[in-house]
């Protein structure tokens, strides 16, 4: 396996991972388009070493690329490109309902967490 | 499978009266069958299998021992009914009886089970029904308490039972009770301990009694039948079970033998200090089981019959004793040994079922109590040495301390305290004939101890194969030392309990109190470690996940083969590798919005380079599409917005670049770790496209011809997708029609 294309799927793991846990829809949508690319080159990484384009007949069978986690990758941007879209509109969305793209707390988890901090004050 | 049917046919019943009648055809059919198999030797099976991979299976077997306990479990459930009937007088009382089938139904699973997963499901099916049951009066707290207690202790025991199970399938080698040979060794051990726990709690035994007593906020024919015949056996029936399996271990008989005599001398005292007739019951019940536990525990051929005896014998004599105790609660309005008076006269009935009821428990001739009780007296004589001792005192304390707290009840319950006799309601036919019935069967099963002893002794032998040679004696004659141990035992306990009877003070419940307090403890614990763990910031979810994700990649570290690695395929794969990586980079680095989402724009060019280098030009035409698309939608969904992205703290941030970097590094190695070059069939891959999909480009043929029901999958997605921006996007572009913030948004806003 190519050591290079490993090093690039961790680093845009890294990015990714860094902007997913903004607090910014926008950032993590970003960060999972970066992460939708990790996830596809680790598939073709997967395939093994690089080749000829996979089409019969242009080169020997031995030499061509493996077609099949291409065909997995395939799917992957395409499902990863819709994903995407639909979390940029829901990112429209909550900043046309609040003004910006944060991403709120939880206000029932909230609620218990400042009960319990209440209680633990009156004990 | 009947049973389900009654549950059903019950709770759609358009008219609540005959609720009862219906309810009791299924445990009647079951009890008739079982019946005629009693004393024959033949053993049925059924078994459905679940998962074979995992050896899931639901499996029945009904030999000797299931039809035994079957006809108590189905006998009684039916006399059950009829009382419930009685002891209801009138309402709607459809979902009472129903839970009460599912119940009976469960308990017969439990007997009948062959699976130790079969078992466990139908223990837990018994936990939750009794559970419903306790709390049938819903509004009254202490009900509610006691349920929760009860669900509590006895779901504890079940999680420490399933435990021990699933060390003993993998000890024994199989999940199939009847094909499981005895184990030994620490692994045994472990599993001997949990399981025993587990039937500690299900049968009430130190410290687990607590709940028992506190289940007594059951309407009486629940406590008649679960608390006293049924479920509470289910212990006595695991122990049993297992004894095959787990006898030899050195601990089992031990532990089960002091838990058990500790339970039955413990629960005979607090049948002895308590008032109300029905704890008393209760408590009676908490030792009985003790010296079942005992018994079963104790694993000798004759102990085994002995056990066996005592769980027919009780079930019998304590049904009645709760199904008339009832009937006076029922008709008097109290079960206070103190205030009622002149029940004698009022309740002859009554009367008669307590006295005989209470002689078979109390081990007197001639009543079937009597032979269980010698057989158990018998069973402690023939231990040798310093424990056989111990065992026989026990036993021997324990049951002068029942006579006691018999005699006690019977006659505190119906002396004359001077002044006016209790009023007492009329007299109802279905709650009191079950109760004279099962009273009368004590003295039936004393004369006719020969057939009794037929139907118990194959049903020993399924546990422990010497126990054959035992009967159950109406008459050991005058030269048993084991009958004249009895006799001591009736007498000095008959003047205990008669000078017990006159005085008396209701004691402090301290041990349910201590786990109501541990309840409420683990309740507030729960909440508070919600509050810490579940505070409602997804960022710090996410953060938290990556980094548990990362750390799963510890186990690869050791298996990266160097071999299988080389630096790139291309060289220019490197530089432009180093690419991405900066732009990817760059995206983290930019604060507008349109800068990072052209800086995305440049990792998806990147990207399909890379793909290109590959030798993956439909990829790279793909991701070159899609890359446009999503930068223009960044562009037109977000160029409104505040360009800035808000930054925040120093702290937070380095733990976000730490978890990333972790995140990402634990990646490249999982990814370095499986590398192994075993590429797929290219030769039948090329003809199968070629040949069949009639196309030379293998990736397009895959998608659209050899994988073309995942593509088919991929465009709906896209569908829906698309349909989902189209719905957000038209929703009314002002201000929306989205309720305006709350004060409760702004004040948890940070």
């Amino acid at each position: 396996m190519s050591v290079t294309l490993a090093l690039v799927v961790g680093g845009l793991t890294s990015v990714g991972v860094y902007l997913m846990t903004s607090r910014s829809l926008t950032r993590m949508l970003l960060g999972f388009a970066l992460l939708g690319h990790a996830a596809v080159l680790a598939l073709l990484a997967a395939g093994g070493e690089a080749g000829e384009r996979p089409i019969s007949g242009d080169a020997p069978v031995a030499e061509l690329s493996d077609p099949l986690p291409q065909a997995f990758a395939l799917t992957a941007i395409v499902i990863s490109f819709g994903l995407t879209l639909f979390l940029l509109a829901l990112a429209r969305r909550q900043a046309q309902l609040t003004g910006d793209d944060l991403v709120e707390d939880d206000l029932e988890d909230r609620r218990i967490a400042l009960e319990t901090e209440a209680e633990g004050h009156d004990a | 499978m009947a049973h389900l049917v009654g549950v059903v046919a019950v709770l759609s019943l358009p008219n609540p009266r005959p609720a009862f009648a219906v309810a009791l055809a299924a445990p009647l059919a079951s009890a008739v069958w079982a019946a005629s198999r009693l004393g024959g030797g033949e053993t049925d099976t059924a078994r459905l299998d679940w998962v074979e991979g995992l050896d899931l299976a639901v499996s029945f077997r009904v030999g000797p021992l299931g039809a035994l306990l079957a006809v108590l479990v189905s006998g009684i459930g039916v006399l059950i009914f009829v009382y419930g009937h009685g002891y209801f007088g009138g309402g709607d009382r459809r979902g009472f009886a129903a839970t009460l089938l599912a119940f009976s139904g469960s308990m017969l699973g439990l007997v009948w089970a062959d699976d130790v997963w079969t078992l466990f499901l139908f223990w837990e099916a018994t936990s939750v029904t009794s559970f419903l049951l306790v709390g049938t009066k819903s509004t009254d707290s202490a009900a509610v308490t006691a349920a929760r207690r009860a669900l509590l202790v006895t779901v504890a025991g079940g999680l420490v039972l399933l435990a021990g199970l699933l060390v003993l399938v993998d000890v024994a080698g199989t999940a199939t009770l009847s094909e499981m040979g005895p184990v030994t060794g620490d692994q045994a051990t472990v599993a001997a301990v949990l399981i025993l726990v587990g039937a500690f709690t299900k049968s009430a035994q130190l410290p687990f009694h607590v709940w028992l007593p506190g289940a007594m906020a059951a309407p009486t024919p629940v406590s008649a039948y679960l608390h006293s015949a049924t479920m509470v056996k289910a212990g006595i029936v695991l122990i049993g079970l297992m004894h095959p399996v787990l006898g030899a271990v050195d601990i089992w008989s031990g532990l089960g033998v002091t838990v058990g005599l500790l339970t039955m001398f413990w629960g005979a005292i607090g049948a002895l200090r308590h008032a109300d007739a029905k704890l008393v019951l209760a408590w009676g019940t908490v030792s009985q089981l003790g010296l079942m536990t005992a018994m079963m525990s104790l694993g000798s051929g004759k102990a085994i019959f002995a056990a066996v005896s005592l769980v027919v014998a009780h079930a019998v004599f304590k049904a009645a004793l709760f199904m008339a105790v009832g009937e006076i609660d029922i008709r008097t309005g109290s079960r206070d040994l103190r205030s009622l008076s002149g029940l004698r006269t009022s309740m002859p009935v009554a009367f008669w079922v307590m006295v005989f009821a209470g002689l078979s428990m109390a081990g007197v001739p001639p009543l079937l109590g009597f032979p269980a009780k010698e057989a158990a007296i018998e069973a402690s004589l023939k231990e040798s040495g310093a424990s056989g001792d111990l065992i026989l005192a026990g036993v021997t304390i324990g049951s002068v301390l029942t006579v006691a707290y018999t005699t006690r009840l019977v006659l505190a319950l119906f002396s004359d305290k001077g002044g006016e006799p209790t009023e007492v309601a009329p007299f109802r036919w279905a709650a009191a004939a079950p109760s004279v019935l099962l009273s009368a069967l004590g003295v039936v099963g004393y004369v006719l101890a020969p057939s009794v002893t037929d139907w118990v002794v194959p049903a020993a032998a399924t546990l422990e194969t010497t126990s054959t040679g035992y009967a159950l004696l109406r008459w050991p004659g005058l030269d048993s030392t084991a009958f004249w141990i009895s006799m001591g035992i009736v007498a000095g306990g008959a003047i205990i309990g008669a000078a017990a009877a006159r005085h008396s003070s209701p004691p402090e419940p301290v041990g349910a109190n201590n786990v109501d307090r541990l309840v409420d403890r683990t309740l507030d614990l729960a909440k508070w470690t919600t509050g810490r763990v579940q505070h409602g910031s997804l960022p710090i979810y996410l953060v938290v996940m990556a980094l548990v994700a990362s750390l799963a990649v510890i186990p690869f570290l050791g298996s990266i083969d160097a071999g299988q690695l080389h630096a790139w395929d291309r060289p220019l794969q490197a530089g432009m590798g180093t690419a991405v990586v900066a732009a990817a980079i760059a995206v983290a680095a930019i604060r507008s919005r349109i800068g990072a989402a052209l800086a995305l724009g440049v990792v998806g060019l990147g990207v399909s380079a890379l793909f290109l280098i590959q030798g993956a030009p439909d990829l790279a035409l793909t991701q070159l599409l899609v890359e446009t698309v999503i930068v223009v939608g960044f562009v037109i969904g977000l160029g409104g917005l505040t360009t800035q992205f808000p930054a925040n703290g120093f702290v937070w941030r380095s733990v976000r670049i730490g978890t990333a970097v972790l995140a990402g590094t634990a990646v490249t190695v999982a990814l370095l770790a499986s590398a192994e070059d075993t590429p797929s069939n290219r030769e039948s891959l090329t003809a199968a496209a070629v040949d069949e999909g009639g196309g030379n480009n293998l990736v397009n043929v895959i998608l659209t011809d050899l994988r073309a029901l995942d593509t088919l999958g991929e465009v709906v997605v896209l569908v829906v997708a698309a349909m989902g921006v189209l719905a957000l996007s038209r929703a009314d572009t002002a201000r929306g029609g989205g309720a305006p913030l709350s004060d409760d948004v702004r004040k948890v806003r940070r």
